[in-house]
C-alpha cells in the first residue's frame, strides 16, 4: 500500500491530477468563507451585467474628491461615446446626403463642428429607420457631452443642497463606501456568477461522488458475484447487465428523470439516478477479473480452509481487483459530473430554486441565449470548471493505470 | 523531447476532447432547452412543436436518405427572388396543418385568428382592428357600421369591389353562411359568439344585420363581442362552405378538420408553396384590393414567406443574419442589437419597452386548494412580495413598463384603458412588490405563522407548501415563476417551481378539477374591441367555474357574486362615469380578493424588423399610425402597401 502510494506520487500525470482536483475542491470549500452569503441571491436587477468593478454612484457623489488634470481625459470621453466607426458613419452620411465635407481625417473637432451645423438637414436623407435611430443616438451623445461641462445633483426637494461635479473631479476607489467587484459578472437573474459557480460545483461534486459511489457499489457487488459463483447467478446478472448495456444510458436516464417528475429531483436522487445507469461496464470488466483470478492457487486454498464466501471475495479477490476499482470509481465521478450537466442541460437535472448545479447554469444562461449575445461570463466559466473537473480526474487515472499496469509506463 | 511533445499533444488531445464533448452535448440539447415560446397565442403552442425536434433527431440518423431527399426536391429557403420577397419569423412553428377558415386548431400562421387583430393577407374580416387606437377602419365593410337605438342590432355595409379569388363577388349572404356553419359545427367562432349574437341577417346582397342575443328585458347580453366578430372572424365564401359539408357528409368534427386546399380566399395573397421547411403565400395580382375604395394599389412584395425552425435560437439567428425580415419573437436584451452588434434591426418603439404591450401574462392562484382558497390574506402576500422590477428586468429584459409606472389593475397600460378606472379610489390597494414585511404582518395578522419553529408558515397545523408552474422552455415566465418562488422563501411559505412539458400542461390548467398546479400562469385577453371588459371578465366571470377544457379564462375557478354581477352589468353600459365606476369597484375587488395577479406587462405580438432588404415599417416615430403588428395583422396589414427595397 505504502509502496503504491510511492509510486503514484511519483507519477507526474497523477499528482497534476491530483493537484488540481485538490485545488478546485478547496476552492468551493475556501470562497464560501471568503465571500459569505446564499448563492442564488439576486443582488443585480437586470441580466448579464459584465464582470468587473462597480462604484456606487450615489456614494462617488459625497466622497473624498481631488482634481486631476489629466490631459488625455477629454479624448477618451469622447471616444467611449464615439467610436471610430461612428466617425466613419458620420463621415458616410454627409456623403449620402450629397454634402462636400472639406476636413482633414482625424480631424475630430471639426467633424463636429460640421456635424453640429448640418444635422438637422443630414437626418432628412433618405435612410432606413434603423440607421436614423442610429444617427439620432449619436447626435444625442454628442449634445449630451456638449452640454455638460459640469453636472449638478439636487438633493430632493431641496433646491439649494446641490453638488457641483466637474470634468476633473476624481475619487479614489477606496474612499467610496460602496465597490463591489463582481469577478465573473451576473447571470440572467442578476446572480453573482462566480459565486454561483463555486456553489455549483461543489453540488456538482457531490453528485459526481455520489453517483460515482452507487456506480461503483452497484457494478463491483454484482461483478464480484457474477464472477465467482458463476452458474447460473452469473447468466442472470451477465443477462440483465447486457439488457443495460445495449439501452443506451443517457436515453434511459432522461426517461428516468423525466418519469421521476421535478418535486422528486433533489441532487442526491438525480445522483442515484445517474449512478444506477452507469455501472454495466464496471460490472463487466470486475466479472472477468474475477473469472481470471477465481482459480488460481490461493484462492483454492483458501476455498479448502473452509473459508466463507465472503471472506474470500474480500481478502483473496478484492485486493488484486482494488486498483482496477478505483480507476473505475474516478471516471465514473467524471462522467456523472457530465451526465447531471447534460441533464440539466435538457432541463431534466435537479429541481432549481434551491441549489445551483454546473447543468442548471447552463441550461439558463442558453435559455437567455447568452451563447449569442456575447455573455461568455454566464457559461464558459462553466464550461472551463466542468472540463477542468473531468480533466483532473482523467489524468488522475491515467497516471494510475501507468503505475498499475507497467506495460503502460513511459519510456 | 520526443517524451514532452508526446505530453503535450496528449494534454492538448485531452483538452479538445472535453471541450467537443461538451459542444456536442450543448448541441444536442439545443432543441429540448429551446425558448420556443413566442408570443401568448394558445393556438400556436411552440412548446410543443419544439418537442418533436428533438425526437427528429435520431430518426434522421436512421434514415438519411430519406431525409435527405425531400429536402432537395423543396430547394433552399432562398430560392424565391429575395427583393420581391418578404420573410417572416417566429409565427409558425410546424407543418401547416389546414387552411381552413372555418376549421378548428389551424397552425398557419396566414389565417391565425384573434381578438388583437386577425391574419388579415389570406382571408378577410369586416373590420381591422387598430390596437393603437382602438379604431376599426373598414376592411370588407363599406363605411362604419351602424346601431340602432337599443343597440340590438348591427347594420354592416360589404364593399361593392369586395371580391373572391375565384372571380365571385363577396356577398351578405357569405357573411350570414359563415356564421351559421360556425354555430352548427361549434369551431371557435361559434363557440365564443353563439351565445350572444342570434342570428345574422342578409337584407339585401351587401347589406347585413346582426341580431343580436337579448335577455329577458329586451337588454342585448353583450354588445362588445359583437364588435370582437367583426374584426376576429374571417368571412369565407357560402359556395365553398356549401361544398365542404357536402364532401364531409355534413359531419361537424369532419368539417373541421378538412384541409381546404381549394378553399377560395378574398385576401391579397394566397397559398403558393408550403412543406415542412417553409410556407409562402404568393400576390393574387387581381386582388380587390387595388380598387380605390381599399389599398388602391397592390401591396408591394410579391411574396410573403415563412421558414419552419426548429427552436427559437434558430430563428433569431436566422433573424440577425436577415433571413427574416419582420420577427415575432422574444429576443432578450434586444437593443443589444443595435446599440452593440450595429445590426439594421429595430422596434417600433427605439426605447424600453420596444412595443406596445397589451398582455399581462398572469399568475393564477387555484381555488381547488383550501389553504389559497380560504386565504385572501395569503394570497395577497405572496403577490406584494414578489419581485417586480426583477422579473421585468430579467425575465422581460425591460421590455415591459414597470409596476410603478403603471399600478396594477386590471388594464393593460394602453392610455384608453387606463382612465377607465379611478386611480386615486385603489391607490391604498395597489403594490408595487418586494414589501416583504407588509406581507409578513399581512400573514401573521392572519394568523399564519411559524408555529414549529421549521422556518416556513403553517395553516390549521399543516405546513404550507406551494408550487408554482408554468410550460417548460417558456424561459421569461419560467424565470418569473423562479422569481415567485424566491418571494415565497422571503415570507416563510415554502413555493417550489415545475416546469411541465406544454402539451401535459395545457391539459392540466384548463381542467377545473385539477390540484397539481397550485400557482400557474396564463394571459387573459389582451386587447380588443370588447377590452378592458375581456380581460376583467376572464379574470373574475364565475361562468368559467367548472367549465371542462376551459380556455376562455378564470383558470383558478374563483368565485365572487359581486364581481359576478358587475361584469354582467358593464357591457350594456353608455354613461361613461357609470362605465368607469364600475371598473373602479371591479378593480378593488381584485385588488383586495387577489385571485390572480399579472407579473408583467408584455406585447401581445413581438414586432422587431431587420431592415437589410426592406424597409419603411412602421416605428412610432413615423407619425403613420400603423399598427405594430408584424405587418400582417389587423390593420397593420397597410404596412405591405408602403414598403420599400433598400437601395
Amino acid at each position: 500500500m505504502n509502496n503504491t502510494i510511492k509510486q503514484l506520487s511519483r507519477s507526474p500525470k497523477f499528482m497534476t491530477g491530483f493537484c488540481m482536483f485538490v485545488a478546485i475542491i478547496l476552492f468551493t470549500l475556501i470562497y464560501p468563507l471568503v465571500n459569505p452569503g446564499n448563492p442564488l441571491e439576486m443582488i443585480g436587477v437586470g441580466t448579464f451585467a459584465r464582470p468587473g468593478t462597480y462604484v456606487s454612484l450615489y456614494d462617488a457623489v459625497s466622497a473624498q474628491r481631488e482634481t486631476f488634470k489629466l490631459a488625455d481625459a477629454d479624448d477618451k470621453r469622447l471616444a467611449a461615446s464615439i467610436s471610430d466607426e461612428d466617425r466613419v458613419a458620420m463621415i458616410e452620411l454627409f456623403g449620402m446626403a450629397g454634402m462636400e465635407l472639406d476636413i482633414e481625417a482625424g480631424d475630430t473637432e471639426a467633424l463636429l463642428e460640421a456635424w453640429e451645423a448640418n444635422f438637422d438637414t443630414l437626418i432628412q436623407t433618405k435612410m432606413t429607420s434603423a440607421k436614423r435611430k442610429y444617427y439620432t443616438r449619436i447626435n444625442n451623445k454628442l449634445l449630451d457631452l456638449k452640454a455638460a461641462d459640469t453636472l449638478v445633483v439636487y438633493e430632493q426637494g431641496e433646491e439649494d443642497s446641490k453638488s457641483k461635479i466637474v470634468k476633473t473631479d476624481y475619487v479614489r476607489t477606496g474612499a467610496v463606501a460602496n465597490v463591489k467587484t463582481l469577478p465573473l459578472g451576473t447571470d440572467n437573474f442578476g446572480r453573482d456568477v462566480l459565486k454561483e459557480l463555486v456553489s455549483a460545483a461543489k453540488t456538482s461534486l457531490m453528485i459526481g461522488l455520489i453517483a460515482g459511489t452507487v456506480a461503483t457499489l452497484v457494478g463491483l457487488t454484482l461483478g464480484l458475484l457474477s464472477g465467482y459463483l458463476g452458474g447460473n447467478v452469473d447468466e442472470i446478472i451477465m443477462f440483465i447487465t447486457t439488457m443495460f448495456t445495449v439501452i443506451p444510458s443517457f436515453v434511459l436516464l432522461i426517461l428516468i428523470s423525466y418519469s421521476l417528475g421535478q418535486e422528486q429531483r433533489g441532487p442526491s436522487v438525480v445522483a442515484i439516478v445517474i449512478g444506477l445507469t452507469s455501472w454495466t461496464w464496471t460490472c463487466r470488466s470486475v466479472r472477468s477479473q474475477v473469472i481470471s483470478l477465481r482459480n488460481r492457487d490461493h484462492v483454492n486454498l483458501s476455498k479448502l480452509s473452509g473459508h466463507s464466501l465472503g471472506r474470500i471475495i474480500v481478502t483473496d479477490i478484492l485486493p488484486y481487483i482494488a486498483s482496477y476499482v478505483v480507476m473505475a470509481f474516478i471516471l465514473q465521478v467524471s462522467s456523472g459530473i457530465l451526465a447531471e450537466a447534460q441533464l440539466s442541460l435538457l432541463g431534466l437535472g435537479p429541481k432549481t430554486t434551491t441549489t445551483p448545479t454546473l447543468g442548471l447554469m447552463m441550461n439558463w444562461a442558453m435559455l437567455y441565449s447568452a451563447h449569442t449575445n456575447g455573455s461568455w461570463w454566464a457559461y464558459f466559466p462553466v464550461i472551463l470548471t466542468i472540463a477542468c473537473i473531468s480533466f483532473s480526474l482523467n489524468l488522475m487515472n491515467t497516471g494510475m493505470d501507468q503505475v498499475f499496469n507497467p506495460a503502460l509506463r513511459d519510456g | 523531447m520526443k517524451q514532452r511533445t508526446k505530453k503535450l499533444i496528449a494534454l492538448l488531445a485531452v483538452a479538445a476532447m472535453s471541450v467537443s464533448i461538451l459542444a456536442g452535448c450543448g448541441g444536442a440539447a439545443a432543441p429540448a432547452a429551446t425558448t420556443a415560446e413566442p408570443a401568448a397565442e394558445a393556438e400556436a403552442a411552440p412548446a410543443e412543436e419544439a418537442a418533436p425536434a428533438e425526437e427528429a433527431a435520431p430518426a434522421e440518423e436512421a434514415a438519411p436518405a430519406e431525409e435527405a431527399a425531400p429536402a432537395e426536391a423543396s430547394g433552399d429557403v432562398t430560392d424565391l427572388p429575395r427583393n420581391e420577397t418578404l420573410y417572416f419569423g417566429g409565427l409558425q412553428w410546424g407543418t401547416v396543418n389546414s387552411w381552413n377558415p372555418i376549421g378548428a386548431n389551424q397552425n398557419c400562421w396566414a389565417l391565425a385568428s384573434q381578438t388583437f387583430g386577425s391574419r388579415s393577407c389570406m382571408f378577410e374580416t369586416l373590420y381591422m382592428y387598430d390596437f393603437l387606437t382602438g379604431n376599426l377602419y373598414p376592411f370588407l365593410a363599406d363605411g362604419d357600421y351602424v346601431w340602432n337605438d337599443d343597440m340590438t342590432e348591427l347594420t354592416v355595409k360589404i364593399k361593392d369591389a369586395a371580391k373572391w379569388s375565384d372571380g365571385k363577388p363577396v356577398t351578405a349572404n357569405d357573411v350570414v353562411r359563415t356564421f351559421d356553419i360556425s354555430v352548427e359545427i361549434a369551431n371557435g367562432t361559434g363557440t365564443t359568439y353563439g351565445a350572444y349574437i342570434d342570428s345574422i341577417e342578409a337584407v339585401d346582397d351587401k347589406t347585413v344585420v346582426f341580431h343580436l342575443a337579448t335577455n329577458e328585458d329586451g337588454v342585448p347580453k353583450n354588445p362588445l363581442l359583437a364588435l370582437d366578430y367583426l374584426v376576429a372572424v374571417y368571412v369565407a365564401q357560402a359556395d365553398w362552405i356549401d361544398a365542404v359539408v357536402e364532401r364531409n357528409g355534413g359531419d361537424s368534427v369532419a368539417i373541421l378538420n378538412d384541409k381546404a386546399e381549394d378553399v377560395p380566399y378574398s385576401g391579397a395573397y394566397g397559398p403558393y408553396y408550403d412543406d415542412d421547411q417553409k410556407v409562402v403565400l404568393v400576390r393574387n395580382d387581381n386582388y380587390w384590393g387595388q380598387d380605390a375604395s381599399m389599398f388602391g394599389s397592390l401591396a408591394v412584395p410579391k411574396y410573403l414567406a415563412h421558414a419552419i425552425y426548429a427552436d427559437n435560437a434558430a430563428s433569431e439567428t436566422a433573424f440577425k443574419a436577415g433571413q427574416i425580415d419582420v420577427n415575432q419573437q422574444f429576443v432578450a436584451n434586444i437593443q443589444n442589437l443595435w446599440l452593440e452588434d450595429g445590426l439594421p434591426i429595430s422596434t417600433f418603439y427605439d426605447d424600453e419597452p420596444y412595443g406596445v404591450c397589451l398582455t399581462m401574462p398572469t399568475a393564477w392562484y387555484n381555488m381547488n386548494i383550501p389553504v389559497l382558497k380560504e386565504n385572501p390574506a395569503l394570497r395577497k402576500a405572496i403577490a406584494m412580495a414578489v419581485d417586480y422590477p426583477s422579473i421585468i428586468a430579467s425575465a422581460m429584459t425591460n421590455q415591459s413598463p414597470s409596476f410603478e409606472d403603471v399600478p396594477r389593475s386590471l388594464m393593460n397600460p394602453t392610455e384608453g384603458e387606463q382612465a377607465l378606472y379611478d386611480h386615486d379610489a385603489v391607490a391604498d390597494l395597489q403594490w408595487v412588490g418586494n414589501d416583504i414585511e407588509g406581507a409578513k404582518a399581512l400573514l401573521d395578522e392572519a394568523g399564519i405563522v411559524d408555529s414549529d419553529g421549521d422556518g416556513y408558515r403553517e395553516w390549521n397545523g399543516e405546513k404550507i407548501s406551494l408550487n408554482a408552474c408554468c410550460p417548460n422552455g417558456w424561459s421569461d415566465w419560467q424565470a418569473a415563476m423562479e422569481i415567485v418562488a424566491a418571494a415565497g422563501e422571503k415570507i416563510g411559505v415554502e413555493i417550489t417551481t415545475l416546469y411541465p412539458e406544454w402539451s401535459i400542461y395545457q391539459t392540466v390548467f384548463t381542467n377545473p378539477d385539477q390540484t397539481e398546479y397550485q400557482i400557474f400562469m396564463y394571459s387573459p385577453a389582451s386587447a380588443a374591441p370588447s377590452s378592458p371588459w375581456a380581460r376583467a371578465n376572464a379574470f373574475m366571470n364565475k361562468d368559467f367555474v367548472g367549465v371542462q377544457n376551459n380556455w376562455s379564462g378564470n383558470f383558478g375557478q374563483y368565485v365572487n357574486e359581486e364581481a359576478d354581477a358587475i361584469l354582467k352589468a358593464i357591457p350594456t353600459m353608455q354613461d361613461e362615469q357609470e362605465i368607469k365606476d364600475a371598473y373602479t369597484e371591479l378593480t378593488k375587488i381584485y385588488l383586495t380578493e387577489v385571485p390572480s395577479f399579472s407579473l408583467m406587462y408584455r406585447p401581445a405580438a413581438f414586432d422587431a424588423v431587420n431592415e437589410s432588404v426592406w424597409t419603411n415599417f412602421p416605428s412610432a416615430a413615423d407619425g403613420r399610425g400603423i399598427t405594430p403588428n408584424n405587418c400582417i395583422s389587423g390593420y397593420a396589414i397597410k404596412a405591405l402597401y408602403e414598403l420599400e427595397l433598400v437601395e
